[in-house]
């Protein structure tokens, strides 16, 4: 095993700064986006005959409705359409995992955020107004509103769908070992409870898009979406359309981070668009979007963790329950990453038992967000190491590096896993930053310190779930490398990965690529999510080029009657001899486009030898050290530096790679010290960004990346997603480095100033 | 602000009335029961969230002589209401009557509303000048149905006719004195207050004055004991300051907390050099 | 005794005229409307987006006499006699241009849609600086939100026009951020 604290054996560590960012960008084309040029979902204003709609939200988080009268609405001015429950042809129900969430509600709200009528209008004003003439009659429901009561409440849901007709949605629980034996021959034995908030997506661009009905009874959506494909699905079922009549087309979209992954303004726009014969958008603003738009799952666990005098971990036991508010969504899944994590993937552990419950409230919905329930779990492991290092004397790096796996290991799990770098040396390499020689002092305003914690992600749906994706490359009529895939871009820098990977694999430059992505029509890639599209693409475009490159081959040479041998593809194109024979636009015009052009589709990269498989196979790591500064007079905390090492695979893009760490953190942050869409009674009590606060350019922290890539040249998945990782670990980092300033520990995030003082004045008179 | 009118309307249908003088502003306010526009980025808000805005506004014009500008006066330093904050932190005479000013308002809102945030609005918002202000003994200008006149901010605040205008307010000259202020909030910048607290000392004595979560206010009880008995055992201090606290509204105990802490600090700064 | 003024026939929707990236317009709008909505009303003005309408992300930032202003909270009574510019209007200033290069190099974006309006804020800082101004480049954006960066490109970017020859000619170089404060 590689020895620890020398940086001389820590092998292929490379810090992403600045130079290799600008060299990476140069050839890209960001001037679009930066002058504003680039047309996001919501710009869409030019479409002729373009409506407007609005959707009617429940003004109670939980009642019956006994009426829904839309005839004042219909007779306002500018008005077209008016719909509600009756008024869907086909399903009037979606969600990814259950189909639980009505379109418009009939009979039943259940939170404040639900559906229950939609109008278009000449202008968005117009619409408005209308929804305010829609009478409703309420009759309210007790509220369900805390998620540790909800199974003891009275059911949200249909008992068909649920466990013997309660809130309980799933319960799943992991094991392995004998716990009560393990447990009994612990020397220290640490139990604690932790929360994690409900946190909010906040993309800069809220939820909106486009509905353009064919005139044939089908409907074109043009949206900020993450599934293409699945959501035409979807939307097929609720207009009561055959499948073919309903195509989606991504938009470029501001940010989703899993919070787009439902459908959000789809299906009230495409009913209106079917009603009214006329093209419909919707965009909802920021209130609205506070409102009913996905949340991340608040968790609570009480974890208990236990190790032998000699700092082994035997026995983990964790119990969690996780609010995923009044419809389905993700939750499952979440649930079930949730309990992977939970096992403490990156260590050796002779017994556990991690179990939970995900119920249903009336608070709000909760669904994907970056981490999927991965970051909320990893949080309490990480703690409960640090507390057991703790109780057994010893520095929280010495517990870790005991019971580090190593790289051959079977996963927590006893799945095959792939790991890019020993899981040693990603500690060694963390053990190493400078932060930790930074000098603390004791006076002053400010009381510093240093904290660090690690974590793991897979790539990839996980458990055997159907996984696959395929993508498509051609020669356009205009001349250009066409490359498509049903992926989504949604600022996550995939175009510019992609144009980065052909460039290298073709030899062209990056304006000769075009890259075409989200559109129901093409490729099928599978959802935009689960850190899944850079191996996707990755594995996809390896098998596909060199038949391309080929076929391409074979058509210049007969178009430019040189020998195939000898002609390469070069910036601009052809090349013979180190001379353009050839440009990419006299070839797309002179010889069949058809034959070349060339497609595949593979499924995501799962364990090889199992028969079920379980997690996921392809494996990421990171090690964030914190360093923050706690105000002694108010408790408040600043995080100064973050530095992350990252064992991830290899780096396509350096930018991309960057700024997905660096931007997943500074998530991570938030999430940890100011972020929670708190609810009383099931109304959320922040309803904007003047009062939900994400960390501004001043609260960010000065960021290190350093990554650490031991995988092989050979290696058949030398690449991973890293859209998550950045997340994993920051916040439990926070919690150290204020434990060693202050010496608090918080459990609870985010961190409360006001609780941290408290404690701070009582650890003052403790002295 | 709610609109005090009973009348609601959208924004689309909001009239916004142009006096054209101070007078005649005073008057439509009275009249027809509309609220004041300045920067309007208090009520804009405000009605953005509640859907509800007033059938009228009266629209205030920065020319308005006095209404804008900081100039001394016998009376000590006079900031027009319609100031912006930025012209406020920028102005040579801020730097030399109070520089602490900058610091504060560096974190009050962001840079882009602070080019139209008012120095009236923020004071009638409660906001973060407030307690600088209550601290200093300030004295509005207020133009009101009979003419204008003159009284303390404090007073002013507690009871204020509806429609009467501000126009200016007067700050003692401090030059030389000592000022502490200091702003706590959720994150860096941009943030809500938890609370700004200010501590000057004018060379005789200290005066201290909060605002943010709980009401604006002096601290006159604390203010006394420190006068009366010098600066004691913090112990007793802290009881005092948390009780008059509680009584100006300030219900979490730990904001409390919090609060005395800056307090004692900012005490301890002021009277360094006393 | 109260005054009695004539009170003027005040509607709810008006002509206003100002200027816009260099030429002169005129809407006929809600006096109380937005600045950011009649820019998004003619389709030829993207770069301003709403982003929360209250004043506190920075999306919808424009220059207003100069000076970057969100203009969700902007009102159209406000604008007859000054001057609005965009990013549309800017796209062959220097400082644009300084900024936007900047920005691109450093990659400080990924979806871009608060991009302009930081953007936007950069460039009246350097002015600001130019003009004799000793406050931090930094300081322009703290009212501008971004959640998908975290803010590591835009800090790179800034640090490449805090530099020497940056745009303002100001000797200031960057400072380590992170040994502020």
């Amino acid at each position: 095993m590689t020895p620890e604290n020398s940086q001389g054996d820590v092998r292929n560590l490379v810090t992403l700064d600045g130079d290799a960012i600008r060299k990476a960008t140069s050839g890209m084309d960001l001037a679009q986006r930066i002058e504003g040029r680039l047309a996001y979902a919501t710009d869409q204003r030019h479409l002729s005959g373009l409506l407007y709609g609005a959707i009617l939200r429940s003004a109670c988080a939980h009642a019956l409705i006994t009426r829904v009268d839309i005839s004042r609405a219909l007779a306002m001015p500018g008005v077209h359409a008016v719909i509600k429950a009756d008024d869907v042809p086909g399903l009037n129900r979606f969600g990814i995992v259950i189909r639980d969430q009505p379109v418009f509600c009939d009979e039943r709200v259940r939170y404040e955020g639900d559906a229950i009528a939609a109008v278009a209008a000449d202008t968005p004003e117009q619409a408005r107004d209308a929804l305010n003439a829609i009478d409703v009659d309420y009759q309210p429901l007790p509220v369900v509103s805390d998620a540790t009561l909800a199974e003891q409440q009275p059911a949200l849901h249909d008992s068909r769908e649920t466990h013997g007709g309660s809130n309980l949605l799933a319960r799943e629980t992991l094991e392995r070992g004998d716990l009560d034996d393990a447990f009994s021959r612990c020397a220290v034995i640490v139990e604690h409870h932790y929360q994690t908030p409900r946190q909010m997506h906040a993309f800069m661009e809220t939820e909106g898009g486009v509905a353009i009905p064919d005139g044939k009874g089908g409907v074109l959506f043009r949206a900020g979406c993450q599934s293409g494909h699945r959501d035409a699905e979807q939307l097929a079922d609720i207009l009561g359309v055959a499948r073919e009549q309903v195509t989606v087309e991504s938009t470029a979209t501001g940010g989703a981070f899993g919070g787009k992954d439902e459908l959000t303004v789809q299906p009230a726009a495409g009913l209106l668009a079917l009603k009214t014969g006329r093209p419909v958008m919707i965009h909802l603003d920021r209130f609205e979007s506070c409102r009913t738009g996905m949340k991340r799952h608040p968790v609570a666990v009480k974890m208990t963790t236990g190790c032998d005098a000699g700092g082994r971990m035997l026995a983990h036991k964790a119990e969690a329950i996780l609010d995923t508010g009044a419809y389905a969504s993700l939750g499952p899944a979440v649930l079930e990453n949730y309990l992977d994590h939970a096992t403490a993937p990156l260590y050796r552990i002779e017994a556990y038992r991690v179990s939970g419950r995900l119920v249903y409230t009336n608070n709000g919905v909760c669904g994907a967000f970056r981490g999927f329930g991965g970051n909320q779990a990893t949080f309490a492991v990480e703690s409960q190491l640090d507390e057991l290092a703790r109780g057994l004397g010893i520095e929280p790096a010495t517990l870790r590096r005991i019971n580090l796996r190593s790289p051959g290991d079977a996963g927590s799990r006893n799945q095959t896993v792939r790991w890019t770098a020993p899981p040693a040396c990603v500690l060694a390499a963390a053990l190493d930053s400078p932060l930790w020689s930074r000098p603390d002092t004791d006076t002053g305003r400010w009381m510093t310190g240093t904290g660090m914690a690690m974590g793991a992600q897979g790539n990839g749906l996980g458990d055997g779930l159907p996984d696959s994706g395929g993508g498509r490359i051609s020669l356009s009529p205009a001349g250009r490398i066409c490359v498509e895939f049903g992926i989504s871009d949604y600022g996550q820098n995939i175009v510019e990965s992609i144009i980065r990977f052909v460039c290298k694999g073709v030899g062209c430059r990056e304006t000769d690529v075009e890259v075409v992505l989200g559109r129901s029509r093409g490729p099928d890639s599978g959802p935009t999510s689960a850190s899944r599209s850079t191996v996707l693409v990755h594995g996809v475009l390896a098998s596909i080029l060199p038949r391309w490159m080929d076929a391409v081959r074979g058509h210049a040479a007969r178009v430019s009657g040189h020998p195939v041998k000898g002609l390469e593809f070069g910036p601009g194109g052809m090349f013979f001899d180190g001379q353009q024979v050839l440009s990419y636009g006299e070839l797309a015009g002179s010889a069949n486009l058809d034959e070349m052009a060339a497609s595949a589709s593979q499924n995501f990269p799962v364990a090889p030898d199992s028969g079920q498989p379980v997690g996921r196979y392809l494996q990421l790591q990171i090690a964030t050290v914190a360093r923050v500064a706690v105000d002694r007079l108010t408790g408040r905390v600043r995080v100064t530096d973050l530095h992350h090492v990252t064992a991830a695979g290899r780096v396509i893009y350096p930018p991309g790679y960057l700024g997905q760490i660096e931007g997943a953190a500074v998530m991570g942050q938030g999430m940890a010290l100011t972020e929670d869409m708190t609810t009383h009674d099931g109304c959320y009590q922040a309803d904007n960004l003047d009062q939900y606060l994400i960390p501004t350019f001043h609260d960010a922290p000065v960021q290190r990346v350093d990554v650490l890539d031991d995988t092989p040249e050979d290696d058949p998945y030398p690449v991973r997603g890293v859209g998550e990782l950045g997340i994993e670990a920051v916040a439990p980092a926070i919690t150290a480095a204020i434990e060693v300033a202050t010496g608090v520990r918080v459990r609870r995030l985010p961190v409360d100033p006001g609780d941290l003082l408290v404690e701070m004045a009582a650890q003052e008179q403790n002295l | 602000m709610e609109p005090v009118n009973n009348e609601v309307t959208e924004r689309q249908a909001v009239r916004v009335m142009r006096p054209e003088s101070p007078r005649q502003a005073v008057s439509f306010a009275k009249r027809f029961r509309a609220p004041y526009m300045a920067g309007g980025t208090w009520l804009q808000p405000s009605c953005e969230r509640s859907r509800q805005w007033p059938a009228q506004l009266v629209a205030l014009n920065p020319d308005w002589p006095e209404f804008r500008g900081i100039q001394e006066t016998e009376a000590g330093l006079s900031i027009g209401a319609l100031t912006t904050l930025d012209e406020l932190a920028s102005h040579p005479l801020t730097e030399l009557y109070l520089p602490q000013l900058n610091g504060l308002i560096k974190r009050v809102a962001g840079p882009g509303v602070r080019h139209l945030g008012t120095v009236g609005g923020n004071l009638l918002a409660g906001g973060d000048l407030s307690a600088l202000a209550l601290a200093l003994d300030t004295d509005v200008t207020v133009v009101g149905g009979k003419g204008s006149n003159r009284q303390p901010l404090v007073r002013w605040l507690q009871d204020r006719p509806a429609g009467d205008l501000l126009r200016s307010v007067t700050v003692p000259d401090c030059r030389g004195w000592g000022v502490s202020l200091e702003k706590l909030g959720y994150r860096e910048r941009f943030s809500p207050t938890r609370a700004t607290v200010a501590c000057v000392h004018d060379g005789y004595q200290v005066q201290l004055a909060v605002c943010g979560e709980g009401r604006p206010g002096r601290l006159m009880v604390t203010e006394a004991m420190l006068r009366d008995e010098g600066i004691r055992e913090l112990t007793d201090l802290e009881i005092v300051v948390d009780s008059e606290l509680e009584t100006l509204g300030w219900h979490d105990p730990r904001l409390r907390l919090a609060v005395r802490r800056m307090l004692e600090s900012g005490l301890m700064e002021v009277t360094r050099d006393a | 005794m109260s005054d009695h003024y004539q009170v003027p026939e005040t509607p709810a929707q008006e002509n206003i005229s100002f200027e816009l990236n260099g030429a002169a317009v005129i809407r006929s709008v809600p006096g109380a409307g937005t600045l950011l909505d009649i820019l998004r009303e003619s389709g030829q003005i993207t770069s301003a987006r709403a982003g929360c309408r209250v004043g506190r992300c920075g999306a919808c930032q424009v220059l207003l006499d100069g000076r970057a202003v969100p203009s969700c909270l902007v009102m159209a009574w406000q604008l007859p006699g000054h001057h609005v510019e965009t990013v549309e209007g800017l796209n062959k200033d220097p400082d644009f241009l300084s900024v936007r290069d900047a920005l691109a190099s450093e990659s400080a974006l990924q979806c871009g849609y608060c991009t302009p309006g930081f953007a936007v804020s950069l460039v009246a800082g350097i002015r600001q600086r130019r003009q004799g101004s000793t406050v931090d480049l930094t300081e322009s954006v703290a009212g501008n939100l971004c959640r998908c960066t975290g803010y590591g490109g835009l800090r790179r970017a800034i640090d490449q026009l805090s530099g020497p020859g940056c745009p303002d000619e100001t000797d200031d170089r960057g400072v380590s951020l992170s040994e502020k404060q």
